[in-house]
């Protein structure tokens, strides 16, 4: 049997909702599958292009720094190789979770499902195609010869950590956007500038000290600064960088499935 | 949450597992109210420059008011009244899809929760991706669609334009596919919200003969039509809703008349026009 009764303190009943949850957990795996297999459909290579695009993305950067730039500092290629392909997986949660909630009107007004699935699954289809940028890094790693080290396996960690930020945002901006539609054409602007603001193409070490305290309200700084750290020096991160790291995914990750889940019961009447 | 048995139930019932007469879905005192924008499509801008007016573009909508119903198995209940009467949002209560603000509603079985109409929510996604998605989505598992899938294309007589992508579709393919899927999923209680009325007239036949077979004692089937002539060869029992409260409920015949009546619409091809 099932009951359905008004909720007004803003949450749904939580052991319910996420036993539904975990019973539809097959379609966020086909769902981000199918997605993936659309956005290649009909293109010659088809899911070659997960490989593809990391590879030429490189290819691009190590013109522009070994041979536009003329110089032989690998470590730079490293980092601005592996910090920019983990502020891909963000952004690809951020541009893949905005319209997760409005593009899925007909299913939204005709079924009855837990709601986040839909910016779950943006997540998961972020994180499928992150995997192959994971290989194209070990891949530069070994070719520029940098060394390896059991520190680099703060990278699991850290990944995790990448991924509790990167669902809060997919949920965050997939119910802004249910009311504020603005928000994406705003968003390629937000991710350029995100992109400027954090250590993706240049190293956390070199900003003026000033500047590296104001970094405390950039959630990805320490996130990406660790990264670095562990991808491209194989040494372990600092604690506190993972602390505040942790904090800001956490914050966003709680803050985000609240305003989700208060407001996800008006989504049916505001699509 | 759709939980379907694995017993195939023939036009006679050969399974009960619901006592004939026993409730499938009881309503007491539902109320539906929201809050919609009368913007069309609410931006930042309009926002913050009715911000300092202190005007309010919103509207409050009462689209059910204390709607009191049980529906027992054995049952086909047919819904009517005009546009805006609350039809299609008692149907979302009742399937879960929209919380009630006042009231209660317990669903005893499994609904199909207006699947037909959920599948082809997204339309670069094939057919058979479709109908994968609209199945997980309503809570059943890989293993109930893939015993079903079978049925599912063959009753939508679709052919290999299953695995095209369902932009290329016309429309009345897509309403055959949404149709086959809410008919094949056998649910203890169905719900059909207009997706009867879309389709050439040998598929409108043919899935009014299906709504017909579907007829058991341990099932609840709930129509949502303006097709009285349907509403009356298919249903025991009509609702008639009107401005979000029951109007009238009873004997078919009687509730349509009533309803014609006070719609000062007589009977005519237009308002009869069959599924």
């Amino acid at each position: 049997m099932n009951v359905y009764e008004p909720f007004r303190a803003g949450l749904p009943p939580m052991r319910a909702y996420l036993r539904s949850l975990w019973s539809r957990r097959a379609f966020i795996s086909e769902f981000s599958r199918s997605q993936l297999r659309e956005q290649n459909f009909g293109s010659v290579f088809g899911q070659l292009w997960l490989i593809l695009n990391p590879l030429l993305l490189s290819g691009v950067y190590f013109l522009l720094i070994y041979i536009i730039g003329g110089s032989s500092d690998s470590s730079r290629f490293a980092h601005l190789t592996s910090s920019l392909f983990l502020f891909y997986l963000i952004s690809n949660c951020l541009t893949g979770g905005v319209k997760s909630i409005t593009a899925g009107g007909r299913l939204i007004l005709n079924t009855a499902f837990p709601r986040i699935m839909l910016p779950l699954s943006a997540g998961v289809v972020a994180l499928f195609r992150f995997i192959p940028t994971l290989a194209v890094i070990f891949v530069i790693r070994s070719i520029v010869g940098l060394t390896y080290s059991w520190q680099m396996l703060w990278a699991i960690p850290i990944l995790a950590i990448a991924l509790l930020l990167g669902f809060g945002l997919a949920i965050l901006i997939s119910c802004i956007n249910v009311y504020f539609r603005d928000i994406t054409s705003f968003l390629p602007y937000m991710v350029r500038t995100l992109l400027y603001l954090s250590p993706v193409l240049y190293e956390a070490k070199t900003l003026p000290e000033r500047f590296q305290k104001l970094e405390a309200a950039n959630p990805i700084y320490h996130l990406l600064d660790s990264w670095s750290q562990v991808m491209v020096y194989a040494q372990a991160p600092s604690l506190s960088s993972m602390l505040q790291a942790l904090a800001w995914a956490l914050g966003i990750l709680i803050f985000g499935s609240y305003f989700f889940l208060a407001r996800e019961r008006d989504f049916a009447v505001r699509l | 949450m759709i939980s379907l048995s694995d017993s195939s139930l023939d036009a006679h019932g050969i399974h009960h597992e619901h006592p004939k007469n026993g409730i499938a879905v009881s309503i007491t005192h539902v109320g539906l109210t929201y809050t919609t924008s009368i913007e069309k499509r609410p931006t930042l801008k309009k926002r913050l420059t009715s911000l300092g007016r202190g005007r309010k573009y919103t509207r409050v909508v009462k689209a059910l008011n204390d709607v009191s119903l049980d529906v027992h198995y054995g049952t086909v209940l047919g819904v009517i009244g005009s546009n805006g009467a609350g039809k299609s949002s008692l149907m979302r209560v009742i399937s879960g899809i929209v919380p009630p603000s006042q009231g209660r509603v317990e669903v005893y079985g499994s609904v199909s929760t207006l699947l037909a109409l959920g599948v082809g929510f997204n339309p670069s996604l094939t057919g058979r991706a479709n109908v994968y998605l609209g199945g997980l989505a309503a809570g059943m598992t890989r293993a109930q669609i893939d015993r079903q899938f079978d049925e599912i294309a063959d009753f939508s007589e679709l052919g290999d334009a299953i695995d095209v992508p369902m932009r290329t579709y016309s429309s009345g393919m897509f309403a055959r596919l949404a149709f086959s899927v809410a008919a094949t999923v056998k649910p203890d209680i169905l719900i059909v919200d207009e997706a009867l009325s879309t389709g050439d007239a040998k598929f409108k036949e043919k899935s009014l003969n299906r709504i017909k077979e579907l007829r058991t004692d341990d099932r609840a089937l709930i129509l949502v039509s303006h097709a009285m002539a349907t509403i009356a060869d298919v249903c025991n029992e009509v609702v008639w809703l009107h401005k979000g409260a029951v109007m009238m409920r009873g004997e078919p015949t009687a509730t349509i008349k009533a309803y014609q009546d006070f719609m000062q619409v007589r009977k005519s091809a237009a308002s009869d026009e069959d599924v």
